[in-house]
């Protein structure tokens, strides 16, 4: 007797439909699975068989050929458990074909013939169309994102061979929110006393879409500062957090309770993450990295300095293609990545920073100094100065401005550069500049002096113009020139670290 | 024929060869007997029996030594880097350093040591300065060059430097410099060329032959030299624990007068020498106090630095001296001038502009005329 069943299978961020195809027929009793299964796949034959067992049901005395078609891919995952069994029980006459007609599969099963979530089922769901899915419960919110057809919920095995033949109705579970998936509101910049020119920075961050390097000494508040981004950048598009929600589904993150990830996702890898996991890969089961979680997101890298130089230089390309493609023999994986990177690190390693108070040696700073390539720190439109705030500052009980004030000025400055040129400034092209950044004469002046004395650089160049629209936009300038006065500010945001940094790296 | 001089050199750069060790070793002997006592090729007489005697691997490291510093190598090597050796009975050796509790058995000179028969003032202070303590010592360095003043430093970084640049800006002026390293052995390595200025217009000395390391010891060693040379001796900035501190504890101790120049409370650069003040140092705050203190008369020196920048508003004129007291932020600024932060970016882009203030790592300081040679 022969079944085919559907499920998916993960792969990256993506699910791809698989057909489990079983054969029961005559000779001695065994079990073959074909169709390049890895090893999780092939542990499916037991916790199968035991969960058939354990349901009171028979598992044939025959011969069983399982393949996982299309066969020529490699297959990795427990999801395909259900499948398999599924298959099993219609291929031996358990089950009768007709009723799993339409119908797909996707979980884990354990002994006891309970089905338990895999990770990643909302990429597999939109991998197989129009047909019914059936997922464990845990899944719920995942499947019913991209479902097209119906989601049914099963808790066990019995269950859904009681449904399948007819003997019950399709159990009617009720959708548990995992506590953990519970959406809490990211922390206000309210709570953020003084630092008025770090708040501006966010703001221009957000409004222009423009990689930030905080740089300032322990204490100065550089993390409090980053994880108040996310507040002021705009829900993500549906299309936007389509894409956010598989990349989230696939590396296991709960999604929030209305299943599509709506809140720009902030992600703050801790310094002595690897490559891999930073960037996205590994060998057996490829996984996003931390830049495509942070997809549509703030990626945040709290003591730059202290990553390891060749993990940091693997961030250069997906900063520049705002995806990551990872190869492997056979396999081609692309992952979205488009996301905004601000990164915290101290002027030097005592942290002191101000002239006359850092104690660090020379070779110490111009060590710390190369830690980060000029090539990353390239990509950091705005590299601002914190201060530890002043005591007044501290002490004062006066809120600052709240994250929604600024918010709204954030979506009305997106909105006005999007309509302008289709693009955040930050992507503006250097060609486009002189249409929609041109310099008035006093800023022409105040760039010329610093270009001369070395202090400016032609990259550095552009991205003050760029920097300097944003600015223009924020305070609703929709001439096409920059002022003086935007320029001037823009300039405040490209520190150097302390006295380490020769002039020939300037900005 | 290998001359005496280079015994002494090659025995100066022996491993754990102190001042005390080579003047005992040269006390009554000839250089060349010296080397012999020291490289065990003849009998130590006492007390270098008893010292050999103490400190058995002390004799087995010179003996090494003696392979490794061929006087005869040694010798062309001093040549090579135009370095003279002058001992103490030398007509050349400095007065100063004569009658010195702990005088140096040997120096080794590139320049000319007759420079030191002017006055004589010593500017010295920490490596890692502000840009005011910079610009100060840079004027300081001028001003008293111009009176022919020989400025003394260090060649080190920060202040020393800025000294020295300040000096060799003077038509004719003689600095000197007394250097932790080997004469030919530029330390930092970016001040080389300043060094070469040095020893070609004035004079550099070490108490270290060629080639020697900047090990960390060697420093406060040259701090006692250079506190013994000058007549006077002004600390321009230093923390609490630098460096230019014990050059002062050595200035004194010699009854050197000390000077240092006050600086705000806050500042980290300025704490070693507000305590040199509270401790009864003079305050230095402008050039005819150092004059004064030698005796000399400031008032021929009626010029000044033509400034050729355009003169700042009043309200700009704010935001410089607010910057000139102590480093500050924007934040800081905006809230001193009561302006928003956007008015003040302005401002200060205009000051940085027309060169009154330098920005780093979101630090205003203010920049005075001797900003080129700080």
């Amino acid at each position: 007797m022969y079944a085919s069943v559907p499920s998916a299978v993960l792969f990256c961020a993506e699910g791809h439909l698989i057909h489990v195809e079983v054969q029961v027929s005559a000779g001695l009793p065994g079990f073959s699975l074909v169709g390049l299964p890895d090893m999780s796949i092939r542990e499916s034959r037991d916790r199968a068989r035991a969960a058939v067992v354990s349901s009171g049901l028979p598992w044939p005395k025959h011969k069983i050929t399982v393949n996982l078609a299309p066969s020529g891919d490699r297959k990795a995952g427990s999801g395909l458990d259900l499948a398999i069994a599924v298959g099993v029980l219609a291929a031996s006459g358990v089950i009768s074909p007709e009723a799993i007609e339409g119908l797909a599969f996707i979980g884990e099963l354990g002994l006891d013939g309970s089905l338990r979530p895999v990770n990643g089922v909302a990429p597999m769901v939109g991998a197989i169309g129009e047909r019914d899915v059936v997922v464990p419960i845990a899944s719920a919110t995942e499947a019913h994102v991209v479902a097209l057809g119906k989601v049914r919920l099963v808790a066990n095995l019995g269950e859904l061979v009681d449904a399948l033949s007819g003997d019950a109705p399709w159990p009617d579970h009720d959708v548990v929110v995992r506590p953990d998936a519970v959406r809490r509101p990211p922390p206000d910049l309210a709570d953020v006393q003084g630092q008025p020119i770090a708040r501006h920075a966010l703001e221009i961050a957000a409004a222009g879409g423009h990689h930030t390097l905080f740089i300032g000494p322990p204490g100065a508040g550089k993390t409090m500062l980053a994880s108040r981004l996310p507040g002021l950048l705009p829900p993500l598009e549906r299309e936007r957090a389509l894409e956010v929600t598989m990349v989230h589904s696939a590396s296991g993150i709960p999604l929030p309770p209305g299943g599509l990830v709506c809140d720009a996702p902030f992600r703050a890898p801790h310094h002595t993450s690897s490559q891999i996991s930073l960037v996205g890969g590994g060998t057996q089961v490829i996984r996003p990295g931390e830049v495509s979680i942070a997809h549509g997101g703030v990626l945040f890298m709290d003591e730059l300095a202290e990553f390891a130089p060749s993990v940091l230089d693997g961030l250069r390309q997906p900063l520049e293609s705002r995806m990551v493609q990872v190869n492997r023999a056979g396999i081609r994986a692309l992952l979205p990545a488009d996301f905004l990177l601000v990164a915290a690190m101290n002027p030097c390693p005592c942290g002191g920073g101000a002239p006359g108070a850092c104690v660090c040696g020379d070779a110490i700073l111009h060590r710390y100094a190369r830690r980060v390539s000029g090539p990353l720190l390239d990509r950091f439109d705005l590299r601002v100065p914190v201060h530890r705030p002043a005591v007044d500052d501290l002490l004062t009980n006066e809120p600052g401005e709240s994250s929604m004030v600024v918010a709204a000025r954030v979506l009305a400055a997106r909105q006005l550069a999007v309509e302008r040129q289709g693009v955040l400034n930050s992507a503006l092209a250097v060609a486009r500049l002189d249409d929609v950044a041109r310099l008035d004469l006093g800023s022409t002046a105040l760039l010329r002096h610093e270009l001369e004395h070395d202090r400016l650089s032609g990259r550095g160049y552009h991205r003050i113009r760029r920097v300097a629209r944003t600015i223009a936009d924020l305070r609703g300038h929709l001439e096409s020139g920059v002022d003086e006065r935007d320029v001037a500010l823009a300039l405040r945001f490209r520190a150097t670290f302390a006295r380490s940094m020769p002039t020939g790296r300037a900005a | 024929m290998i001359p005496g001089k280079a015994f002494v050199a090659a025995l100066a750069g022996f491993d754990r060869m102190t001042t005390n060790r080579l003047s005992g070793l040269l006390a009554h002997r000839s250089p060349q007997q010296a080397f012999a006592v020291a490289t065990g090729s003849c009998p130590p007489p006492e007390p270098f029996a008893t010292l050999f005697g103490r400190e058995p691997d002390l004799a087995a490291a010179w003996r090494r030594c003696a392979d490794r510093r061929v006087p005869e190598t040694v010798w062309q090597q001093c040549i090579a880097a135009g370095v003279e050796v002058v001992v103490a009975g030398d007509d050349a050796y400095p007065a100063a350093l004569l009658d010195d509790p702990r005088r140096p058995a040997a120096l080794f000179v590139r320049g000319d040591l007759g420079v030191l028969d002017a006055r004589r003032v010593g500017i010295v202070g920490t490596r890692n300065a502000t840009q005011r303590g910079r610009e100060t010592a840079a004027r300081f360095g001028y001003e008293l060059a111009e009176e022919g003043v020989v400025v003394v430093s260090g060649l080190a970084k920060g202040i020393d430097g800025a000294a020295h640049r300040g000096a060799l800006a003077v038509e004719g002026a003689h600095p000197v410099a007394v250097v932790g390293t080997g004469p030919d052995r530029a330390y930092p390595a970016q001040h080389a060329q300043l060094w070469e200025q040095v020893a070609s217009r004035g004079a550099l000395i070490s108490e270290w032959p060629p080639g020697t390391a900047p090990d960390a010891f060697r420093f406060p060693l040259r701090n006692r030299i250079l506190a013994a040379l000058v007549e006077v001796l002004v600390v321009i900035e230093s923390r609490e624990r630098g460096g230019s501190l014990i050059t002062a504890r050595e200035a004194a101790e010699r009854g050197v007068e000390v000077f240092a120049v006050p600086g705000a409370l806050q500042s980290r650069a300025a704490s070693g020498t507000n305590k040199l003040l509270c401790d009864g140092a003079a305050p230095a705050t402008e050039t005819a106090d150092i004059l004064m203190a030698l005796g000399l008369d400031r008032r021929r020196a009626g010029r000044s630095r033509h400034d050729p920048r355009s003169l700042p508003s009043t309200d700009d004129r704010r935001l410089i001296d607010a910057c000139r007291r102590e480093p500050r932020t924007l934040e800081s600024l905006s809230l001193h001038c009561g302006d928003s932060l956007v008015d003040t970016a302005m401002a200060v882009a205009r000051l940085e502009h027309s060169g009154w203030l330098r920005e780093t790592a979101g630090w205003f300081e203010a920049i005075d005329d001797w900003a080129d040679l700080a």
